[in-house]
């Protein structure tokens, strides 16, 4: 009778700390990792207040069918040694239903492989490299990838009128991504490389490049590169008297590219995915709110971070907040209206839409084109 | 010319190295310790000079509150954290001046957000052209000249006057000098004083070319002075200042002709191999 007595008594504590624990454990965990400190942290500071005003919003609308949605942030220092057990913490300590990358292709790559065996989907914002939705099909991109931007820098070129081009890439997987699309965009547009250039992430002064590439006399000049490169390279690049014009990617997509070149920015073109002079609601949207929630303006990482965090919440929504499987699914069906776009799917997780051209104006991004070229910009699908 | 254009550049970039390579090698002379942390004063030079400069409009000013700031902020270093360790092993100052850089980097970011700072009004930006078709900022001339005359001041008061000839006195002989009345204590902080500044100006020169002062722009300095007294014999003023530059020029090939393989800092230490496997104690060094 007793020991009945105790084995109930026991088995009625566990019931209600295990009903306790899941009620403590009620919000709905998704997982972000960005770089916070370090090289990157700039980027990651953008792509960190871009997640928040998602998880924010959506917050305030009432969640996930009701429950709040929580946001774990590590630190990845957009380095891959770093990412790995970051990405193993989101995934068994944190047991995060969904995960964003909001940092550099080398930390999303080793974060990509954890959470694809771990079957957790995992949404990323801008990192390009082609090898992160190869990982598996719980992986998805919401930005062009590197070689697809390389591609679209070949077009406008072309668009432009040019076709001699002197590259200057940025050793990273950012960089030779882009040059690896541009070169393979190139013949067809019957544009000619005459030199490529190549310089380390750490670089800050590029003198001697520069009087090389003087010698060169090339009509124009793609330039892979972050803000933090280069808005040395074009400050110094005019500062030695070169009057070609150059072509930038989403790296060179912040307020800070044209606070370091300062008037060298002038002119400067940059193919990316925000448009500050879109006419679309969302866009519209999040160029108004972002600032008032993060002070200081949008730029592409904020706004793809944020999309990235608004699609998984999305599908959150759809599977009433369960994970696995079929949040995979969800996530794979849906159509979204982004700030950067209007995106759905392939079959290989990646997006295709039209690239942005901007242009600084006046000290600020301004639209200059939009590059629509299905074909060419067809993203890479799982025949491939 | 396109060689020509290409030494000039390397010289531009030696002489920032040399100012930088210049404060650890006397450092490395009086104490054999190798200041790693060094390159922290670069960056707190770099950050001092471009807000002094910015506040009170004036450049000259931005240059000398600087180098007193790190001055002062290198003889603290030294006070705070070498002193007690001179009866230590040296790589036990080694593996504390790498820690100290580490939460330097990790002050500034703290302190000046993880974003760069630009200057306002970036100044001496013009442009000078010479024969050639060479053409420089006013910035990457002047910073050689200044480069040039700090070591020229430098040399001067080392051997022509009572303070610099006590400050080699306590290099050679420490003991010695004690004895002849030399405090040990003022050419030490002296020492690390002179040092601390030059790689202040350094900083302020490098945050002007670049327009961008960021926690981390000490990062590649910090290891790569190291290589460069190395290179140039370790605690040999002459042999530094002459690794610097030769190291500027050498980069400033390598990028353009290796830059496929290579990045620069790759080049830098194989140079650095190549040199010592040749000559083991560097350039200048005393056999």
């Amino acid at each position: 009778m007793v020991r009945n007595f105790r084995h109930a008594f026991i088995g009625a504590i566990v019931m209600v700390a295990g009903l306790g624990a899941s009620a403590a454990g009620a919000d709905i965990r998704i997982g972000i990792n960005v770089p916070l400190t370090g090289f990157a942290a700039t980027d990651g500071k953008s792509a960190l207040e871009g997640a928040k005003l998602a998880v924010a919003q959506a917050n305030a609308k009432g969640g996930v069918n009701g429950e709040k949605i929580e946001l774990v942030v590590y630190d990845d220092q957009a380095s891959p040694k770093e990412a790995s057990p970051v990405a193993t913490k989101l995934v068994e300590k944190d047991k995060v239903v969904g995960g964003v990358s909001g940092s550099y292709s080398g930390s999303t790559r080793a974060a990509a492989a954890i959470f694809q065996s771990a079957k957790v989907p995992y949404v990323v914002a801008y990192a390009i490299h082609p090898d992160i939705t190869l990982a598996g099909d719980y992986m998805f991109r919401v930005s062009a990838m590197g070689e697809v931007q390389g591609r679209a820098g070949a077009k406008l070129v072309s668009t432009l009128g040019k076709k001699n081009v002197v590259l200057v890439t940025i050793k990273n997987d950012f960089g030779q991504a882009l040059a690896a699309g541009f070169k393979d965009a190139a013949p067809k547009l019957g544009l000619t490389i005459i030199k490529e250039y190549e310089y380390g992430l750490q670089d800050r002064q590029f003198g001697a490049l520069i009087s090389a590439l003087k010698a060169d006399n090339p009509e124009i000049i793609y330039a892979s590169g972050y803000f933090y490169t280069a808005g040395p390279l074009v400050s110094q690049l005019r500062a030695a008297g070169i009057t070609a014009p150059i072509i930038g990617q989403e790296g060179y997509d912040s307020d800070k590219f044209i606070e370091i070149a300062g008037a060298a920015a002038e002119g400067t073109l940059i193919t990316t995915s925000l448009d500050r002079d879109s006419t679309a609601p969302a866009t519209k949207a999040f160029l108004a709110e972002f600032p008032k929630a993060a002070g200081f303006g949008a730029d592409m990482v904020a706004a793809s971070t944020y999309t990235a965090t608004s699609v998984l919440i999305d599908g959150l929504r759809k599977t009433g907040g369960k994970g696995g499987e079929a949040l995979k699914n969800a996530l794979a069906a849906g159509k979204y209206e982004t700030p950067i776009g209007n995106l759905s799917f392939n079959d290989l997780h990646e997006v295709n839409k039209d690239v942005q051209v901007q242009v600084v104006k006046d000290k600020a991004f301004r639209r200059h084109s939009v590059i629509s070229d299905p074909v060419l910009l067809a993203a890479p699908t799982k025949a491939k | 010319m396109l060689v020509l254009e290409l030494i000039a550049q390397g010289l531009i970039q030696g002489s920032i190295y040399a100012l930088i390579a210049l404060g650890l090698t006397l450092v490395y002379g009086l104490l054999r310790i190798l200041h790693v942390a060094h390159a922290a004063l670069f960056t707190l030079g770099a950050y001092v000079g471009m807000l002094a400069a910015d506040r009170t409009g004036s450049l000259v000013a931005g240059f000398a509150i600087s180098m007193v700031v790190c001055g002062l902020a290198g003889v603290a270093m030294f006070r705070l954290c070498y002193q007690p360790l001179l009866k230590q092993p040296p790589y036990v100052a080694l593996i504390a001046s790498i820690g100290l850089y580490i939460a330097a980097e990790e002050t500034f970011r703290i302190v000046f957000g993880p974003a760069s700072l630009s200057y306002r009004s970036l100044p001496l930006q013009g442009q000078i052209a010479f024969f050639g078709g060479l053409q420089f900022k006013e910035a990457e001339l002047l910073v050689v000249a200044g480069t040039a005359l700090i070591i020229g001041v430098l040399g001067y008061l080392q051997t022509r006057t009572r303070i610099g000839v006590a400050c080699q006195a306590t290099v050679s002989d420490p003991q010695m000098a004690e004895s002849f009345g030399i405090s040990l204590r003022n050419v030490r902080d002296l020492n690390f004083f002179v040092g601390s500044a030059l790689a202040g100006f350094a900083g302020v020169w490098v945050g002007m070319l670049n327009n961008m002062v960021e926690p981390t722009m000490g990062s590649v300095a910090s290891y790569k002075a190291l290589a460069i007294i190395v290179l140039g014999g370790l605690g040999s003023v002459r042999g530094t200042l002459l690794a610097a530059l030769v190291l500027g020029v050498v980069e400033s090939f390598g990028t353009i002709y290796l830059g496929k393989f290579l990045d620069r800092n790759a080049i830098a230490f194989a140079f650095l191999i190549l040199v010592l496997m040749v000559r083991p104690q560097g350039l200048f060094g005393k056999g």
